[in-house]
């Protein structure tokens, strides 16, 4: 009698979690994955960017990143030797600027393919797009597991090359820990892990793994030295300034 | 020899035991067998060009490339758009599948004053719909290399959605896919398939095709033969069980070892089977004619006298086949060599061991008849009297005749040797109708070609020299008429150099190239262009034409730039289908002469030995050398070129006709011991073996007729060769053997009297 009595409990307290997590509003969650995601005014640290083929076989970038707001991005690469210098400047409407030092000039560069590899990584632009999740994505919340809620999220825009994301984020924090991204024919082709860590009153992804599952190819972006609102100004992310 | 036959009937029990026992266990081993329907692997790896083409389309995944045409008559239409985007979205979700790239899914650059736009030539959401739209692309993609000729063909009238395979994909299993998935769209378009994954599907299916329909055809056609010969089951089932056992054998020996089916070697069972039978009949025979009551003794004297010749016939055969061993350059060919002549030798074994175990366990002897009965009954049929007995009558009153005639036949031939044209060309292999050799035909005729060509540079791919040398490379090979379009990174790097605004030609500094890098870091493409380590790279092109001459003349044209331009620190080579047909075309000659001439030495020395005199070693090979000699000259005057498989003819036919001249040479012996009259020896040895040899001929020859209806164009020519060869050496041996015979033994009575 005792066992049934307990199990019926657990059964009770399972729904009623569940009940509980159901009656977030999908949309609610995305709005504060947003917050975490894109609450800073600005930031500024060194990105490293890890390469690593099917063989095993590693490259490694290295950039010095500023952003204001979620629009403006300025890296600027200071490994390998050969491309040190290299920097580009991402503005708002897929406006982006690149510099050469061997040429000693920038040019624009306008992209409108989302699903191509962001410089070689296993991120499509539409990855890093620095648009808000509620904008980009609907969301219908699956189940929780454990401290995670189960989130499924559904490309508003039809020109995405995903049919859908699956993200696991923290209960409490609502920071991402895992997402899946699946293909028009429903097969999942790539996933990502997060590790986030609070640095001030932020959340911050130290370290992403990002691997294609058809190529089995990864790449690793990990960030560090992280400064947060030091107080960027418009004037950071003008063309000039790529060039300096 | 008569001890031997007496073990044999002695350990009949384990004789066949064993032979149940490897039966089974090669058996079990077929249900593994597998198809390799590749026909690059069987390139031979000792040959630089070819091992050179293999690497090229491994490392730049070339090999593992795809394509579907869509052939209409206007592509600048939205219907026609909305298919390639439908192929396009169900090829990018097809397991197995890394990219696709067509008309809707294909990224343009565009540089602009302010620099690079990069977007998608067709947005694929919203497809063209206006006449104007339509018309404006259609512009846009005719001012383009990059579009024209290669993704849109030149007249607009046709289309490629092209397609990458993962490195792991199981090629013919994605091929199949791919081809179930487009057909179920249900397009009104023309639909082709091309790239060599889809090939190797059709090669499949091709090779499946052989075994399954002519394998029953084959079976039944010698079944019926031997109905006709021997009028009893023994003399149906024994030869064929042998040939059987032998096949399966053969088969499982090559799944042990590791050796898949090819589309030559799936034709070793049908081969097998015509030649293989052929030992057990000759022991049956043989048995038929030993008239001695107590049968166990009739067994024993029957094999004593039968070993010799048989072991000769087969070895002389295995000769034949293991001859082109040393100078066929697929390794398919080589392969089917060496495992028929396996398969001879298994089938010679099976008749001389198990065929009297057999017979002698299961007491399954013929009906007790004499000697005399069975001579009346031999004489008097229709063979005997309507054939033999006039051509022993026309030989002996007109032998003079009969040399003339032979040998105005062979001035004839020799005339028609000078008409042999060798065809390397693998489209030529597939019927006219074959869908793979439709697809290369409008691949030809609608996008410059499917023969690939890869001119490889190894350098510094970064440095200015080794780019500027692609470009000049690239330059000096379209003024070549059968070339139209070449690719590399070179013309890449180009590009983004006109993208940072400063014209469209290589940096002159290496530091600039290395930035340009930045941009092109992570492109599906490089894979296909450069290696990861930066020290190689390729220009892809294709040759227009499949004319031996014309690759011939581009390959000279090539390899004399290459000469004057290669250097140390940019090493030039040229690979591609032109090099390697100029050099397959090359080794046919040479293969063909080593294996004939390896062949008729082989059996020349054996025959010798075995006979124990040069000068009949001689006459034996003579009527087969007539055989080869009309041989060539049919295939001169009818067209047939020398290809991967009519190169074998010469030698197979030497292997199996050189028998029928042994027979009569060690008849005519025998019965000239015994009755010391050449008329009546020469009569004895025409009315009895030559019914043998005339069964023979017949039966060898009916089963390699049947691949007359073969899927693959070299082997319909093989069987009616190797048909015509076995009539041929038939014919020389029952003709021009006896003359020979007839005037050099009148010579030597003369000298003796």
């Amino acid at each position: 009698m005792k066992t049934v009595k307990f199990s019926v409990l657990v059964s009770a307290l399972f729904l009623l979690i569940g009940f509980n997590a159901n009656a977030q509003d999908g949309n609610t969650i995305l709005k504060k994955l947003d917050e975490v995601m894109y609450s800073p005014k600005d930031m500024t640290g060194n990105t490293q960017i890890i390469l690593i083929d099917k063989a095993g076989k590693k490259k490694t970038r290295e950039a010095t990143t500023i952003q204001k707001g979620t629009d403006k991005r300025l890296f600027r690469f200071t490994a390998p030797s050969s491309q040190a210098g290299i920097a580009t400047l991402s503005l708002p409407n897929d406006v982006m600027y690149l510099y050469m030092p061997a040429f000693g000039k920038e040019r624009r560069i306008s992209s409108s393919v989302k699903s191509s590899k962001f410089a070689g990584t296993d991120f499509a632009y539409e990855d890093m797009e620095a648009k808000l999740f509620v904008e980009k994505y609907t969301a219908k919340l699956l189940k929780t597991e454990g401290n995670l809620l189960v989130v499924e999220l559904k490309p508003t825009s039809k020109k995405s090359s995903y049919s859908k994301v699956i993200v696991k984020l923290d209960k409490i924090n609502y920071y991402p820990t895992y997402m899946e991204f699946y293909d028009k024919g429903n097969k999942k082709i790539k996933e990502a892990t997060y590790k986030f860590e609070k640095i001030g009153k932020y959340w911050n992804a130290k370290e992403i793994n990002m691997v294609d599952l058809k190529k089995n190819h990864k790449t690793i972006m990990k960030m560090s030295d992280i400064k947060y609102d030091t107080g960027l100004t418009d004037d950071d992310f003008t063309v000039r300034k790529l060039k300096q | 020899m008569n001890r031997l036959a007496e073990l044999i009937v002695k350990l009949k029990w384990p004789i066949i035991l064993a032979v149940v026992a490897l039966t089974v266990f090669f058996g079990m081993q077929l249900k593994n067998i597998s198809i390799n329907s590749d026909v690059l692997s069987s390139l031979p790896d000792d040959d630089p060009i070819a091992k050179l083409y293999k690497n090229v389309g491994d490392k730049y995944g070339g090999n593992a490339m795809g394509m579907v045409v869509l052939e209409t008559d206007d592509v600048f239409k939205t219907e026609v758009l909305e298919h390639v985007k439908q192929i396009t979205d169900s090829l990018k979700i097809t397991d197995g599948i890394s990219t696709v790239t067509s008309l809707t899914d294909i990224i343009d650059i565009k540089s602009t004053e302010f620099g690079l736009e990069i977007g998608k030539l067709v947005d694929e959401y919203e497809l063209p719909q206006t006449q104007n739209e339509l018309d404006s692309l259609k512009a846009y993609v005719n001012s383009k290399d990059m579009y024209s000729g290669s993704i849109v063909s030149e007249d607009g009238t046709a289309t490629l959605i092209m397609f990458t395979l993962l490195d792991d994909a199981d090629k013919q299993a994605v091929a199949a896919d791919v081809k179930n998935k487009v057909e179920q769209i249900n397009l009104p378009e023309k639909v082709y398939y091309g790239g060599l994954p889809m090939m190797m599907n059709d090669v499949a299916d091709l090779i499946m095709a052989d075994i399954t329909y002519l394998l029953p055809i084959v079976f039944l056609l010698i079944a019926f033969i031997l109905f006709l010969s021997f009028k009893s089951a023994r003399g149906v089932i024994m030869p064929l069980l042998t040939a059987g056992i032998s096949v399966v054998w053969t088969l499982g020996l090559m799944q042990v070892l590791g050796y898949q089916l090819t589309m030559i070697s799936n034709n070793i069972p049908i081969i097998l089977l015509a030649v293989g039978s052929a030992y057990t009949i000759h022991v049956l025979n043989r048995l038929n004619q030993t008239f001695d009551k107590d049968r166990k003794k009739a067994i024993i004297t029957a094999m004593a006298y039968i070993f010799i010749p048989v072991i000769l016939a087969a070895v002389t055969t295995a000769i034949g086949f293991v001859s082109f061993v040393f100078g066929a350059y697929l390794t398919m060919i080589r392969d089917f060599g060496i495992f028929t002549s396996l398969g001879t030798l298994f089938a010679l074994m099976l008749s001389l061991f198990f065929v009297p175990a057999v017979i002698s366990a299961l007491a399954l002897h013929k009906k007790n008849v004499s000697k005399e009965q069975y001579n009346n009954t031999q004489k008097n049929n229709f063979l005997s009297n309507k054939i033999l007995r006039p051509l022993v009558n026309l030989l002996f009153h007109h032998p003079k005749y009969t040399l003339i005639a032979w040998g105005a036949l062979i001035a004839l031939s020799i005339g028609g040797m000078f008409l042999i044209t060798t065809s390397v060309n693998m489209n030529e292999y597939f019927k006219e109708d074959n869908p793979t050799r439709v697809s290369e035909d409008v691949m030809q005729e609608k996008f410059g070609g499917s023969q690939p060509v890869f001119v490889v540079f190894k350098g510094d791919i970064q440095s200015p020299e080794v780019l500027n040398m692609m470009i000049k490379t690239e330059d000096y090979m379209e003024q070549y008429p059968e070339i139209s379009t070449t690719q590399s990174i070179a013309d890449l790097v180009e590009e983004m150099n006109n993208a940072m605004g400063e014209g469209k030609k290589i940096p002159t500094s290496k530091e600039k190239i290395e930035q340009l890098w930045f941009l092109l870091d992570g492109q599906d493409i490089l894979s296909q262009l450069i290696t990861d380590e930066l020290d190689e790279g390729i220009i892809q092109s294709k040759f227009a034409s499949s004319d031996s001459k014309e690759m011939s003349d581009f390959v000279d044209y090539m390899d004399k730039y290459i000469t004057e331009n290669s250097t140390e620190d940019c090493q030039i080579s040229i690979t591609g289908m032109p090099s390697v047909y100029v050099r397959m075309s090359e080794s046919l000659l040479s293969s063909q002469a080593s294996s004939l001439i390896i062949a008729i030495l082989m059996v020349l020395i054996i025959v010798g030995l075995m006979l124990r005199s040069f000068s009949k070693g001689v006459y034996a090979t003579i009527p087969i050398i007539a055989t080869i000699a009309i041989l060539f000259g049919f295939m001169g005057y009818v067209g047939i070129s020398l290809d991967i498989a009519t190169v074998l003819v010469a030698s197979i036919a030497l292997g199996i006709g050189i028998d029928y001249s042994i027979h009569v040479i060690t008849h005519f012996n025998h019965s000239m011991k015994e009755t010391g009259d050449i008329n009546k020896a020469l009569e004895d040895t025409i009315m009895v073996s030559g019914k043998a040899i005339v069964i023979n001929v017949v039966s060898v020859a009916a089963g390699f007729l049947v691949l007359l209806f073969s899927q693959m164009v070299p082997l319909q020519n093989f069987g009616l060769l190797v048909a015509l060869s076995m009539i041929g050496s038939g014919l020389g041996a029952l003709t021009l053997l006896p003359v020979i015979l007839i005037l050099t033994n009148r010579k030597k009575q003369i000298t003796v009297k």
